[in-house]
């Protein structure tokens, strides 16, 4: 190969307007890439499970529009597109990704329990948790301002100065048990699963 | 318009100098912006050029959530770079917090409470192409007209 070769092949049109000019990056994402949650044109029924499940703080808000339907609102900056809220909506409210394509193909299903963990170190039974847990007040109205209660059918109750969890099952994950102890004694585990449902 | 001030223009607009600061991240920011230096992305072939100096860059990117030693040290850094200059924040961190804005974590968000932030890009991390195209969307108008815009007003 000589010298003529080296300038026939720099001597191309192409190759001197692709080194003179920007090439163009590859800057669409790719369509299984998880973007922000946008809205489908399903109704939202307010059952805030994708609120529940957010692992984000103040990432996701259930407002109520002038016309009184629900909707769901992502808010960006806190939002980490993990596309749980996607996963989790049994209306299929939000979309992001191919994540529905695939959910409706494969028959996936999230799972979630709720665990409600008191850390014994730091409880010192002041009741606050057990009086603002609103599962709590609607099996239990008349709980007293301890978090004691006569019946053991509640989430959890206080009982000889310590918070007991009676029963987790009920627990719905809103937090507010977290939010309101003063010790930091108070933890909401989530567990989410995915399953496979059968007749796929 | 006077002629030195377009030939300005078009230069600023072509050749953007970048420093980035890592303001207590968990590094993945971090790696997206080292994915744009990449050949898929690419970033020179926009003008756009690293140097870890902020008395060299136009442009800092900024990254994490505001650790308490960055308090003093951020606003400080900003007034080491020369003008023309912005900052541009990178992930859901500077604005929010993200995952450590929790009760007791040793975080200050936003970063836009120290200094002057001209684009902040959200993402838990932003996608390189995200990263790319802010930076190229603020680049035409950030820095233009900066002598007509700054005249009588400390550098």
């Amino acid at each position: 190969m000589g010298v003529a070769a080296y300038i026939r092949e720099f001597a191309r049109f192409d190759w001197l307007k692709k080194f003179f000019t920007a090439k163009t990056a590859p800057l669409a994402s790719p369509l299984h890439f998880h973007g922000f949650p946008e809205l489908t044109s399903t109704e939202c029924t307010n059952c805030l499970k994708c609120r529940m499940i957010c692992p984000a703080p103040g990432a996701i808000e259930i407002v109520q529009r002038r016309d009184g339907k629900w909707e769901p609102q992502i808010v960006p900056g806190h939002c980490f597109r993990c596309g749980y809220c996607v996963e989790i909506c049994p209306e299929e409210v939000l979309t992001s990704g191919d994540i529905l394509v695939k959910r409706r193909e494969q028959n996936l299903a999230f799972t979630h329990e709720f665990e409600v963990m008191v850390d014994t170190n730091f409880c010192m039974g002041c009741g606050n948790c057990c009086t603002a847990c609103p599962v709590n007040r609607e099996i239990d109205p008349g709980m007293g301002a301890g978090g004691t209660s006569t019946t053991d059918t509640v989430l959890m109750r206080i009982v000889g100065g310590r918070n007991t969890v009676q029963h987790n099952d009920l627990c719905k994950g809103c937090k507010v048990c977290e939010d309101t102890c003063p010790n930091g004694a108070m933890h909401v585990v989530r567990r989410v699963e995915a399953v496979q449902k059968e007749g796929c | 318009m006077t002629l030195l001030q377009r030939i300005k223009n078009a230069v600023r607009k072509r050749s953007i100098h970048i420093c980035y600061v890592n303001t207590g991240s968990c590094n993945g920011c971090d790696i997206e912006i080292l994915a744009c230096l990449s050949p898929r992305y690419d970033i020179e072939q926009y003008g756009i050029y690293v140097h870890n100096n902020p008395r060299e860059a136009d442009v800092i990117l900024i990254t994490g959530a505001m650790s308490a030693q960055w308090i003093d040290k951020l606003p400080d850094l900003w007034d080491r770079v020369p003008g023309p200059k912005a900052a541009v924040t990178i992930g859901n961190c500077p604005i929010s917090g993200c995952a450590f804005n929790r009760p007791g974590s040793l975080i200050d968000p936003p970063v836009s409470k120290y200094i002057p932030v001209a684009a902040a890009i959200p993402g838990c991390p932003p996608r390189p192409t995200e990263i790319i195209s802010a930076i190229l969307n603020v680049a035409d108008t950030l820095f233009e007209n900066y002598e007509i815009k700054s005249r009588g007003k400390k550098p």
